[in-house]
């Protein structure tokens, strides 16, 4: 009799345990390549220093730029990779299943409606606990009908399972990338990870990103180990997902082994994520906030909550407020699945009042998602703090230094009054 | 002490077709086939030309050792059961040795009866059902034929059934003088009608043979090595060579005392079990009901035997395939002088009613003797001397109770294609 | 025990004209005489129709039973031979053989037997060769039984499958050819619900196995097969998915798959519906069937639309290798399964097999086998073969089929039908039968052989 695939919960090890002890960067690391880019190509960069073994693709408005790229590296043998141009986002990500539980690193990249579409092997591929690596680059949905960027495919997706990466940078998207394997690999965490960048700001704006060294991440990375839990390889014959669960007998017991060791595993990953930033900053000179970035809170009695691109233009708008005196400061959420309730608890208690600002619609408590997520953290927080929603960069809409100077005199007024239980719609008024 | 799942008592035809049947449903089960004799399995059928010397007595083995070592069974010689304690479920051999088993087939056959002759007792005869009755009866028989400068001895056979008339057939071969003595009418009672019969007898003086037939042995009598005859008009014969084939018993000795109940043999159901619980029994040494339900003569003969040992293996392994053993149908080839008479099932009773139909095809000489016997349209019985047909469809025939009456005239005239035909139609 | 090859014989082919004993006499006889054929074509006055006594080599010969002197027993050719040495003459075997198949021969002195001229002509009986009208054939179907007999069995005994199914006929034997070194996808439906991938920690297999989703067997597959290639191994990546799997809900999968050439074999086991889930209506789904979700009622009498022909529309992606089979041809099935496993090594395969739903159908569950072959003798399953080089060929003849009612009567799906619904039927298999016809009768390309033929490998029904 084989075994069934043990998929329940892989046992935690430190992250430490795999990796040689970190060098000095600053000594060894050699002189960085410079190229000048979007962040489509730097994601593709990304890619093919993470080596992995098969990348499936299908374009989508506005990611087709990355497809190509990762397509011609293959092509022109810059990437030895499987390329499977499947027919649909549906199958791009059942090939990579398969490719997966065969062993195989693996990457694609989707949005919006692609994303849409490829729900169904989405929402597996946590519960089969496979380290995929899937650029979204965000994308607002349909209807009306739009192409252009915005958030609201992630975070419709939130609940999934999936590790969730929100860069702020065309730097950071590389990076971010590369660690991405890192922390989907790593075997007490065993999760597909989501590395977002937004759509347009990030996808096509040009600008000079170093290339790490490819040996160097080949060393950060190690060899990939992807099917140690699930395979599907004559080699090692296992039933992969059998039917589990039902009312009596060891279903259910079974079933929720599988349900909490995810849950053990997205805790697992905020360990991980921190320990792989560190890592990263030691290796290659570039840190980054690994869960929630804390902006000039120092001194902050209030401060604005961001997550993404919009970061750069809210950071100027905060720059600027300080030079005027006022006491604001910036939280930037990149790690949004999961949750980091601690590092946002911790941020949220240096201030006495926030607004949010989101890139997508939380229909159902109008107002947006981050909005949410950063009640439900304020549960923990010391004191209960006024926050506010506010929504702006829907399909593309520009968020500029103007806007968020609004958003910062918005969240100023809770000091005045009461909360306001609607958003605050940053481009309604946009000509 | 041994256990095993299956223990068949006796390798003959019940007993190998029965192992074959339990093998083929259960693979896996442990078998033990014990037979008394020291020797690889041998049909008694088979000894008639032991005797005739047709048959090297090293080349008639039924079954070799390796075809036992391929079924996976323990077979095993010189085992010849003593006592069984059914309520225990085990058997005790002559040994002293016991046998536990779950499941047991009693396939003992049977041994010649001896009739109540006066005298019996006294004097060398011989009877044929073991090689090593064959192998005597053999040499006996060249004794009596072959003493040079002598004229031939004298041989009686008491009997003439299938056992008598094949050993009177080589006697007179060897070249002896033979005398049958037959207590009823006519030759193979039971087998043949009185007309095949006839012929045969016809064959057997034409022969040289005296065939008493209707006649007794009152008494025998011992004189030196040979014997004196009586018989019942008061004449007798002197015999350098007596054999009794005068009917078989079943070989049950072993059973007194166990729960198995014994008749005329062992009392069976339709699917060969005994009255004793995990015990069947199939062949020469339980008592066969007829196929027709009546007091014709069943059983004794081989392809009965088996018929119910495959019956009696399904039933022990639980084949789903099992059917109920639907009765015995006499059956015989019998072959004489090189020639061939057959017959298969029941001749109409003495006084038969209008549903009885009997066409008879009586030619001379080369054209043969032919006898259909059908009951409201379906073959009874068919008895041919010099006429071929196929004895095996003949019996399925009379076992699906087949309507055949609108082919009686074309039975008769050409039993052979006119069954075959039929019976083809009736296997698509 | 093992099966072995047999001489069928068709009573409705057979006009008596007796070359086939005339030939056996040739090979066999002493003196030259029909009399002497092991081989006896005999006439049944009553009912018109003409018989046969020939030996049928039984698997369990009730001649050699009864042989007192062991002088008959059944080789590992299959054949049932007689042993001149150790016969007595008793004939008792006559009365064993309930076939006519050993008789005495007054000419020769014993008893004779038919041995498929395994003496002289071997695999090549001389009566099946000279029988013109097709009454006799040599079916060998069994060498490839015992060929398959000896393969591993990849699936556990006893599966949850539907009395009388053929899924798992189909599962096994599939599995067996196709052996260890496979991965196999069962997307939800029947196969899966027979205990292939297993529940809660139990396992029907011995390949790794897997449940898809409905709808990406073959992405998942092409992930799979890719994956392990680029490692230098040769995994057969293997789906055996329900037509609904296949082709409806699945088929954007299976349409691309096919089209990038991906390198697997896909059965698809067309029950005609969604079976697993309580029958109801699919893409494959016949015109006028009752299922589930098209019930008969006031206003309507079953699916009304005809079933999409997927095998066809597979062939159209200009696959590797296509063909349609059935268990009840389970010769032509293996081959076609051998071609596919082949194919599949160099793109894409794909195998639909013809699969009676007895519960789904509704019909007695002894009768699964019965109805596959009326569907294959009606033409409403046709079997054919597409090969990207040589096109489409058919595998057994279509130009005399039974009538389409002998099939429909079989269903209790079709109990309801009118006579304008039957018609509709008939004329849709007539329309099918004849694209097929005319697509077996096109070359695929200029100078390349004629492909509208019948294939060698004629399928041969094992039951008769
Ligand atoms: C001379 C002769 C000619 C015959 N000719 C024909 C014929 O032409 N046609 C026909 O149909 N029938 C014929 N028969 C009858 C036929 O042989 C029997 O019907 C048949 O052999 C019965 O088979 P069986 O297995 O029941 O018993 P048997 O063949 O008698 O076998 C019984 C077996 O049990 C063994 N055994 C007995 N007692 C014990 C014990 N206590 N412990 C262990 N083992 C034991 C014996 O050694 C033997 O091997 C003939 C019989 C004889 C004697
Ligand atoms: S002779 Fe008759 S019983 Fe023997 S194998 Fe042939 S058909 Fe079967
Ligand atoms: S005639 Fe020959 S082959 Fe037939 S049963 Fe007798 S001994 Fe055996």
């Amino acid at each position: 009799m084989n075994e069934v695939a043990e998929m329940t919960a892989p046992v935690a090890e430190p992250a430490s345990g795999r990796n040689a002890p970190a060098c000095d960067a600053a000594v060894t690391r050699k002189e960085p390549k410079v190229l000048v880019c979007d962040g489509n190509e730097a994601a593709a960069w990304g890619v093919v220093l993470s080596r992995p073994d098969m990348v499936a693709v299908y374009p989508i408005t506005p990611q087709s730029s990355l497809a190509e790229y990762v397509a011609q590296f293959v092509a022109d043998g810059v990437l030895d990779a499987e390329l499977v141009e499947a027919e649909g986002e549906h199958s791009v990500l059942s090939v990579l299943h398969g490719a997966a539980l065969a062993g195989a690193r693996t990457y694609t990249a989707s949005c919006g409606q692609g994303l849409a579409f490829m729900f169904e092997p989405y929402f597996r591929t946590p519960n089969l606990r496979l380290p995929i690596v899937m650029s979204i680059v965000n994308r607002d949905g349909i209807t009306p009908q739009c192409v252009w960027g915005g958030q609201q495919d992630a975070m419709t997706v939130r609940e999934v399972g999936w590790v969730q990466l929100f860069c702020e940078t065309v730097q950071e998207v590389l990076d971010t990338i590369v660690m991405a394997y890192r922390i989907a690999e790593d075997r007490s965490v065993m999760l597909p990870v989501n590395v977002n960048h937004d759509g347009n700001y990030l996808s096509n704006g040009i600008v000079r990103i170093e290339l790490p060294d490819q040996a160097e991440v080949d060393d950060f990375l190690g060899t990939p180990d992807v099917n140690w839990h699930a395979a599907l390889d004559p080699d090692r014959p296992m039933g992969v997902d059998p039917l589990t669960g039902g009312a009596t007998g060891p279903g259910p017991a079974l079933f929720v082994g599988y349900r909490r060791g995810h849950c053990e595993g997205m805790q697992n990953a905020l360990r991980v994520i921190v320990e792989v930033h560190e890592e990263w900053a030691r290796r290659f000179g570039r840190r980054y906030a690994p869960l929630v970035e804390e902006y000039r809170l120092d001194g902050a009695d209030h401060a604005l909550v961001t997550i993404g691109s919009m970061a750069g233009a809210a950071k100027d708008a905060v720059d600027a407020a300080r030079e005027r005196g006022e006491r604001v400061g910036l939280i930037r959420i990149k790690t949004l699945r999961p949750f980091p309730v601690d590092a946002m608890v911790a941020a949220l208690d240096k201030v006495q009042a926030v607004g949010v600002v989101d890139r997508a619609v939380s229909y159902g408590w109008n107002s947006g998602p981050v909005h949410q997520e950063t009640l439900a953290a304020l549960q923990y927080c010391r004191h209960r703090i006024p926050c506010l929603s506010l929504i702006g960069g829907l399909a593309g809409a520009d968020l500029t230094q103007a806007h968020f100077e609004r958003a910062i005199a918005e969240t100023a007024k809770l000091f005045d009054g009461p909360c306001p239980r609607t958003p605050v719609w940053l481009n309604a008024e946009d000509r | 002490m041994e256990q095993f799942d299956y223990v068949v008592l006796g390798a003959s035809h019940a007993g190998l077709e029965a192992l074959r049947a339990i093998r083929a449903h259960d693979a896996d089960g442990s078998i033990a086939v014990l037979d008394r004799e020291a020797r690889l399995p041998v049909s008694p059928t088979v000894l008639p030309y032991v005797v005739s010397g047709k048959c090297a007595e090293d080349r008639i083995a039924l079954r070799e050792r390796s075809w036992f070592d391929a079924q996976r069974v323990d077979y095993r010689q010189q085992a010849a059961a003593a006592a069984l304690d059914a309520a225990r479920s085990r058997l005790r051999l002559a040994d002293g040795r016991e046998i536990g088993y779950g499941k047991l087939l009693l396939a003992t056959g049977a041994a010649p009866a001896l009739p109540p002759i006066e005298g019996l007792s006294d004097v060398r005869f011989h009877v044929l059902r073991t090689l090593a009755d064959a192998l005597a009866l053999r040499d006996a028989a060249n004794e009596v034929a072959s003493e040079a400068g002598r004229s031939a001895g004298r041989a009686v056979v008491l009997g003439a059934g299938l056992v008598g008339m094949h050993a009177a057939e080589n006697l007179v071969r060897a070249g002896a003088r033979v005398t049958i003595v037959e207590m009823r009418g006519q030759v193979l009672p039971g087998y043949f009608d009185a007309t095949a019969a006839a012929r045969i007898e016809a064959v057997f003086r034409d022969k040289g043979v005296e065939v008493l037939t209707g006649r007794r042995v009152k008494q025998v009598a011992r004189r030196g090595e040979d014997c004196t005859v009586l018989l019942d008009g008061g004449d007798a014969r002197e015999a350098e060579l007596l054999l009794v084939a005068a009917g078989v018993r079943p070989e049950v000795s072993y059973l007194s005392g166990s729960g198995v109940a014994v008749e005329r043999g062992i009392v069976v159901d339709e699917f060969m079990r005994t009255a004793a619980a995990n015990v069947w029994a199939a062949g020469d040494v339980v008592q066969t009901p007829s196929f027709f339900g009546d007091g014709t003569p069943a059983g004794g003969i081989l392809p009965d035997a088996v018929e119910q040992g495959r019956t009696a293996g399904m039933s022990m392994a639980g084949d789903p395939a099992l059917r109920p053993y639907p009765g015995g149908v006499s059956l015989n080839t019998y072959g004489f002088f090189g020639r061939r008479a057959l017959s298969v099932g029941r001749d109409a009773p003495a006084q038969a009613g209008p549903e009885w139909d009997v066409l008879v095809r009586d030619g001379e000489g080369a054209e043969g003797y032919l006898k259909l016997v059908l009951r409201e349209g379906r073959l009874q019985g068919i008895f041919g001397v010099d006429v071929l047909f196929d004895p095996g469809i003949m019996w399925e025939l009379i076992l699906r109770r087949v309507e055949i009456d609108a082919r009686r005239q074309a039975l008769l005239e050409n039993p052979q294609d006119t069954a075959r035909a039929l019976m083809s139609g009736l296997w698509r | 025990m093992s099966a072995t090859p047999t001489i069928a014989f068709d009573a409705t082919r057979c006009d008596g004209c007796g070359e086939c004993m005339s030939a056996c006499a040739s090979a066999k006889s002493t003196d030259g005489s029909s009399a002497q054929s092991r081989i006896r074509i005999v006439r049944d006055e009553e009912s018109g129709s003409w018989g046969i006594a020939q030996c049928r080599q039984c698997g369990d010969p009730r001649c050699a039973s009864v042989c007192p002197a062991a002088a008959l027993a059944k080789g590992d050719d299959g054949i049932v031979a007689w042993d001149a040495e150790r016969c007595v003459n008793c004939l008792i075997c006559t009365a064993g053989c309930t076939f006519g198949g050993i008789a005495f021969s007054p000419a020769e002195g014993h008893v004779v037997k038919c041995d498929q001229c395994s003496d002289q002509h071997a695999g090549a009986p001389q009566c099946v060769s000279a029988c013109a009208r097709g009454a006799l054939r040599y079916v060998t179907a069994a060498n490839v039984y015992n060929r398959w007999g000896e393969l591993e069995d990849l699936f556990v005994p006893g599966l949850g499958g539907c009395q009388g199914c053929n899924t798992e006929l189909i599962m096994r034997h599939t599995l067996r050819r196709v052996g260890p070194n496979t991965v196999l996808a069962t997307p939800p439906g029947c196969i899966p619900g027979m205990g292939s991938v297993g529940y809660n920690g139990m396992l029907g297999c011995k390949v790794p196995v897997f449940h898809p989703l409905l709808t990406n067997t073959a992405s998942m597959l092409t992930g799979i097969r890719r994956q392990h290639k680029r490692k230098g191994r040769n995994v057969t990546a293997l789906a055996l998915a329900g037509d609904g799997g296949a082709g409806d809900v699945g088929f954007q999968s299976l349409s691309g798959a096919a089209e990038r050439g991906e390198q697997i074999l896909f059965v698809c086991v067309d029950n005609e519906g969604y079976m697993n889930t309580g029958a109801q209506r699919s893409g494959s789904t016949t015109y006028g069937a009752w299922t589930a979700t098209t019930p008969i009622g006031d206003s309507a009498r079953g699916k009304a639309q005809d079933a999409k022909n997927l095998p066809l529309l597979m062939m159209w992606h200009g696959c590797e290798y296509v063909a349609t089979a059935s268990t009840a041809f389970m010769e032509d099935f293996y081959a076609k399964l051998e071609a596919a496993l082949e194919a599949s090594e160099r793109g894409f395969a794909y195998l639909h097999l013809y699969s009676p739903c007895t519960s789904g159908w509704r019909f007695p569950s002894a009768s699964n086998i019965e109805v596959a072959r009326t569907a294959v003798e009606t033409n409403f399953a046709v079997l054919w073969e597409y090969r990207r080089e040589q096109g489409l060929t058919l595998s057994r003849d279509i130009d005399d089929p039974l009538p389409v009612t002998d099939y429909l009567k079989l269903l209790g799906k079709f109990r309801h039908l009118d006579a304008a619904q039957i018609a509709h039927i008939e004329r849709h298999v007539a329309e099918q039968a004849q694209v097929l016809r005319e697509l077996a009768a096109m070359q695929p390309c200029e100078g390349r052989q004629v492909v509208g033929r019948q294939s060698d490998l004629m399928a041969v029904d094992l039951d008769q």
